[in-house]
């Protein structure tokens, strides 16, 4: 039961910070169909720091872990500039454009990955092999009956992850760049009269969006996949765009859809090796989330509001 | 010449394909009501966005106080004192009356220190007393969208005061609003005018200008046409200038000669998304030969009604009979077939598919049967054929003939093209929805010329409009909608243009 | 001025499609300057390595010839998986499961035709291409039908769908049809398969695709459809403008499920070609890139159907290509998914190309006439 809440978290919190990234691009008025490339984008970058950090600084230095996040959320921000240049620039089709981004960085990160692996070592692998992340356990917490697992052996990042959310979504709700935000998102004009420049703050949510989704990125690299390979792309970015979906663009209600999508995985797998399968079984169980993501759509999508302006260029000269 | 507030002088911009203003220069003193008068296109609008910064003159200068100034931005105008109520409201729909206020000028102050922190109590106190000091009372924490449109116009001017705006701006305030809604909004723009500020108005509305207005600038195709003040020249005069020829302002109506009914609405009621009763246990009867106007003020279930009649919205409750038979389960293409015609209030979102190209628009209504196509097979000629005797018939000018992309026609152009489209189907049924929005004087006469050519053809006619002139010249019957319910069915010439602004506001028999 | 006059002309999409076909190579060539090499061995190594230039040198029994058709045989099923695309692209919607479709329709006809040897070839074909059609076609009406029934955005459940069919059919694989000595899915029985395999032409020992002629016959019909029939015409109005489709009476709903249907029917043709044509063996839990490919090409072709299929040769050059490439230039063979991946970001801005070009006719357009007005006045 404590392993369910341990590995729920670990992987939800993750998801849930990429999930708010999609948010804040969305909420500004540019549909992200685009996460999956910046996390997997962004988790690039992050492994890449660590692996030419890693001689310098010393294997196995836990600093190199922020680092690798630092660099990831600036790898996903630069990375997102394209998706800002395609929807905002060039008013292509954002859906496409999202589609665009995904394929992309897949090419991109494959390619590099091998070529900076050439450069570095001579063996031309697909994957940055990672340290995993140290845990801890909070005393005292973590012995509370039922839920003491989400305070047991938790990933340092878990704790960010939460603090960063409550922050971002204080910014997005409490200040005037978000307000001025949201607005973009559901009447750009509006903003636009108060003599705010739309496009801009687009740019930047599209940014935050980026930056959020690579910390989320090399989070799962440094968590649940312990490298950095082709396998980062497991649709997660996907899975915490249906979260934003659920959460019907709020970031409380995200939360606890992540929360779910985390607790159903890490549930499943418990199951598996409480039944004592053979491992073939895990792939049915690592469908779970995939599944549980189409049914809770089927609840949950027709009453959503997504922000208005969505999906549409800002043109000054409409009206 | 140095007593003005504003000037503008030798202003020219150029849009693609289009000159929208063409050397015009104005003058404004501070404390009075100059109007902008001209026709949709004429370029007013353009006039006052660019002295609002959201355009750049491509030549010419503005002087604010005395002052050259270079507005790149709506900021800029602001920081100058320049307010601006755009024809479509600039609001945030889910915020906050009090959040759409202070939407660019945040009362943002520091928590703890260091956070940012926007302080919302104080914006709602300081916006309740502003609201009271000019009469214009708003709750700040009511949501917009909620809120009527009247409500909205009195948020959009509490935005300019809140900004301590001196020069304000009002673009065609008066579209939306029923008459004793105008009444109100005239004294409003009075008593701010008594207050010392400086007001400039666009409108097409020459009975406005003689009631407000000291002064008159007159537009036509981009090009000032002269300025007049408003107490010399009179109604006829004015509007000659606007249209640059002579102006009949109603429609000759032949005596009305009904016969059967030909749609019977019998208690109708539509739900909305949130199931909630946007029309309430609606009933009327159209004869053939007879206008029925459905008349109130934007957003009281007039769409829905026409929507549910052609099949596009689902009948909660109550029947609609067309020529004596139930259609509740007809499907759209069914109900077309057996005799409905629609012209829808959007053009470009309902009306037509705008990047396909004219004739294919044209043909939306027929495509499916002989001989547009046979089997399922596309034939080629006849919608040619077809699309070029609408286009004469109907006078659709086109760059490329049948093959112009609909995008790149005119306004008026697209909407001939529908009209022609559905008229051309010779409906017992025709519905009209706002079928002169955004059209200028010509357009509107011919599309109102068209409406009465069916009428004497014998057809059954709903005309639905938020412009209630236009429904007092055309209509043999008018309804009043209030909030999805009819409050008054009468014949068009018991009413009178106030008592059905009256019925528009919701206030029942006198 | 020459370039924006062709950009707003009668053939706008062919030369958006040539301009981004330059600007990748462009780009592809600095990739390569800036590794050392040469770009213009590199790309004479793509086509050498697809049989379209000859190779320095043959092993026995290969020639240019089975080059190019191995080329020809990989060509098929992205031709068809392309094609799947516009079919929903047309109606406004993004069929990005496309290689879910094709990993689940090629599962499905390689367990029930490919593993049964009673089949003759005159029976096992066809049984191929209709379990192809079938499985493909229901999995994109059930998107069509999330679509419109529950308000699910296609992209979305597309997705979800390619990763539940891939761990779906990875167990059965695994648990059931697994060659212990490749770790892949078992080969199919040579009569399934839709290529003819050992065939001798001189002294060459060849492989011929039938799923091209499957292809390119594919490709007519999607061409007749949109430009011929009712269907057609209403899956284009459906995909322009949604409301207005409802308002002509047209059934959106039924033109959706239609659409998306048969964007999966011919996503199954590309997976039994690819499945029992190209490859004849299943990597478990493995989608084909070739999915993704097919955005590329149908986006280069500008959803076009003919277009799509010059477009597939441009983007098998660079995948086909890729391993000759990348044995004699030395240049890791993923940098063929990055060029593809390029060619679609410069594609998708085709648009902005037009309405760039569109605009400076229309100011110098404006500049003409300015002048010729002054002229008058003078």
């Amino acid at each position: 039961m404590n392993k369910v809440f341990t590995d729920g978290l670990s992987f939800a919190l993750p998801l849930l910070i990429i999930a708010v990234g999609a948010l804040y691009s969305e909420k500004s008025g540019v549909t992200n169909l685009a996460a999956e490339g910046f996390q997997g984008v962004g988790a690039f970058f992050g492994a890449l720091a660590a692996t030419l950090l890693g001689p310098v600084i010393g294997n196995g230095n836990q600093a190199i872990i922020y680092i690798a996040i630092l660099c990831a959320a600036l790898g996903g921000a630069l990375f997102s500039l394209i998706h800002g240049l395609l929807c905002i620039r060039f008013r292509a089709n954002q859906v496409i454009s999202g589609v665009v981004i995904n394929i992309l960085a897949v090419a991109l990160t494959a390619f590099f990955t091998s070529a900076a692996n050439s450069a570095i070592s001579g063996n031309a692998s697909n994957k940055f092999v990672l340290d995993v992340s140290t845990r801890f356990t909070i005393p005292l917490l973590s012995s509370i009956p039922w839920i003491g697992g989400i305070f047991t052996d938790m990933y340092p990042f878990e704790i960010m992850i939460a603090v960063l959310v409550v922050f971002l979504w204080y910014l997005l709700n409490r200040t005037r760049f978000g307000m001025r935000l949201r607005a973009c998102g559901e009447n750009p004009q509006a903003v636009d009269a108060a003599g705010a420049n739309v496009n801009r703050i687009r740019w930047i949510a599209v940014m935050i969006s980026g930056a959020l989704c690579g910390i989320g990125g090399i989070c799962f690299a440094y968590s649940m996949i312990g490298n950095f390979s082709p396998s980062i792309y497991q649709g997660f970015g996907y899975l915490a765009i249906a979260a934003m979906i659920f959460g019907n663009w709020k970031i409380g209600p995200t939360t606890l859809a992540c929360l779910i999508f985390g607790l159903a995985k890490s549930g499943g797998l418990q199951l598996c090796i409480a039944a004592k399968l053979p491992s073939n079984y895990m792939d049915l169980f690592l469908m779970l989330p995939y599944i549980l993501t189409l049914l809770l759509l089927v609840f949950f999508s027709k009453k959503n509001h997504p922000p208005k302006a969505a999906g549409e260029p800002f043109d000054k000269s409409k009206r | 010449m140095g007593d003005y507030i504003v000037e503008m002088r030798h202003i020219t911009k150029r849009f693609p394909g289009i000159i929208a203003n063409d050397d015009v220069s104005i003058g404004i003193r501070k404390g009075e009501v100059y109007a902008l008068l001209g026709e949709n296109g004429a370029g007013k609008s353009t006039l006052m966005s660019i002295l609002f910064g959201t355009y750049e003159p491509d030549a010419g200068e503005i002087l604010v106080r005395g002052q050259e100034v270079h507005f790149h931005s709506s900021t800029d105008a602001a920081a100058c004192g320049i307010g601006m109520v755009h024809q479509h409201f600039k609001l945030v729909e889910p915020f906050t009356i009090a959040e759409n206020i202070v939407l660019g000028v945040e009362p943002e102050e520091k928590r703890l220190g260091v956070l940012p922190w926007m302080n919302m109590k104080k914006a709602n106190r300081q916006i309740s007393e502003l609201s009271k000091e000019y009469g214009l009372e708003v709750n700040p924490t009511d949501r917009i969208g909620d809120v009527p449109v009247s409500v909205r116009q009195r948020v959009e001017i509490l935005k300019m005061l809140y900004r301590g705006a001196e020069i304000m701006i009002f673009d065609e305030p008066t579209a939306v609003l029923t008459p004793q809604e105008i009444d109100f909004l005239l004294q409003i723009i009075d008593n701010l005018r008594r207050n010392g500020k400086t007001i400039l108005l666009i409108t097409h509305k020459i009975a406005e200008i003689k009631r407000i207005a000291d002064r008159c600038a007159i537009l036509r195709q981009g090009k000032l046409i002269d300025i007049r003040d408003v107490a010399d020249a009179s109604t006829q005069e004015l509007a000659d200038l606007m249209v640059g020829r002579q102006v009949r302002f109603t429609q000759e109506k032949t005596a009305p000669n009904f016969g059967e009914p030909v749609l019977e609405v019998q208690h109708l009621t539509v739900k909305n998304e949130h199931k909630f009763d946007v029309v309430k246990d609606v009933s009327f009867t159209i004869r053939s030969g007879e206008i029925f106007a459905i008349a109130g003020v934007s957003g009281n279930g007039q769409g829905e009604i026409a929507d549910a009649i052609a099949g596009l919205a689902k009948i909660a409750d109550g029947n609609v009979i067309l020529n004596g038979k139930e259609i509740n389960d007809l499907n759209v293409r069914e109900r077309c077939l057996s005799g409905i015609s629609y012209i829808p209030e959007d053009r470009q979102e309902t009306g037509t598919i705008p990047d396909m190209t004219l004739q294919e628009n044209l043909s939306l209504r027929e495509y499916f049967r002989e001989p547009f196509s046979r089997k399922g097979i596309l034939k080629q000629d006849p919608f040619r054929d077809y699309a070029e005797k609408l286009i004469g018939k109907y006078d659709i000018r086109c760059a490329q003939g049948p093959d112009t992309i609909l995008r790149s026609m005119s306004g008026g152009n697209q909407q001939k093209a529908i009209v022609g489209r559905e008229i051309e189907e010779k409906s017992r049924l025709i519905i009209f929805v706002q079928p002169t929005r955004g059209l200028d004087i010509g357009a509107i006469e011919n599309v109102h010329r068209q409406i009465l050519e069916e009428r004497e053809r014998g057809a059954a006619i709903l005309l639905i409009s938020l412009e209630l002139d236009e429904i007092m010249n055309l209509a043999d019957t008018i309804g009043v909608l209030y909030r999805g319910e009819i409050l008054k069915i009468d014949s068009a010439d018991r009413m009178t243009t106030q008592e059905v602004g009256r019925y528009m506001m919701g206030v029942k028999e006198a | 001025m020459f370039l924006s006059r062709r950009l707003t002309g009668k053939y706008a999409s062919l030369w958006v499609s040539l301009l981004a076909i330059l600007m990748t190579l462009a780009a592809a060539s600095i990739l390569l300057l800036a590794m050392g090499k040469n770009p213009l061995i590199a790309f004479r190594s793509f086509l050498q390595g697809c049989g379209m230039i000859p190779k320095e040198n043959y092993g026995g029994g290969s020639g240019m010839l089975t080059d190019l058709l191995d080329f020809l045989n990989y060509l098929a099923p992205l031709i068809l998986a392309s094609l799947a695309f516009i079919a929903a692209f047309k109606a406004g919607l993004f069929n990005i499961g496309i290689a879910g479709q094709m990993l689940l329709a090629g599962f499905t006809a390689t367990v029930l035709v490919g593993y049964n040897k009673g089949l003759s070839a005159v029976v096992a074909k066809p049984l191929v291409l209709l379990i192809g059609l079938l499985v493909g076609g229901m999995t994109g009406a059930l998107i069509g039908w999330l679509k419109y029934r529950f308000n699910i955005h296609e992209v979305v459940s597309t997705i979800m769908l390619n990763y539940i069919i891939s761990y779906l059919t990875g167990f059965f694989i695994n648990n059931n049809y697994v060659d212990m000595m490749t770790r892949n899915s078992k080969v199919c029985s040579p009569d399934s398969r839709l290529t003819l395999t050992n065939i001798m032409i001189g002294d060459l020992k060849c492989k011929i695709p039938l799923g091209l002629i499957i292809a390119i016959l594919i490709a007519l019909l999607v061409s007749f459809l949109f430009r011929k029939t009712v269907l057609g015409f209403e899956i284009k109005a459906v995909g322009q403008n949604r409301r207005c489709s409802e308002y002509t009476g047209i059934r959106v709903n039924r033109t959706i499920l239609l659409s998306m249907g048969l964007s999966g029917a011919i996503a199954g043709l590309a997976g039994v070609a690819y499945y029992l044509g190209y490859t004849n063996t299943i990597i478990p839990k493995t989608l084909p890139g070739m999915g993704y490919d097919s955005i590329s090409v149908a986006l280069l072709g500008s959803g076009a159907p003919i277009g799509s299929i010059f477009a597939a040769i441009v983007v098998s050059v660079f995948q086909q290509g890729a391993n000759y490439m990348s044995s004699t230039v030395g240049v890791a063979k993923e940098i063929a998914s990055l060029i593809t991946g390029i060619l679609l970001l410069f594609a998708s801005c085709g648009n902005y190309m037009k309405y760039k070009a569109a605009r400076k006719m229309q100011l110098a357009e404006d500049l003409r006439r300015t002048e010729g007005k002054e002229a008058k006045a003078l």
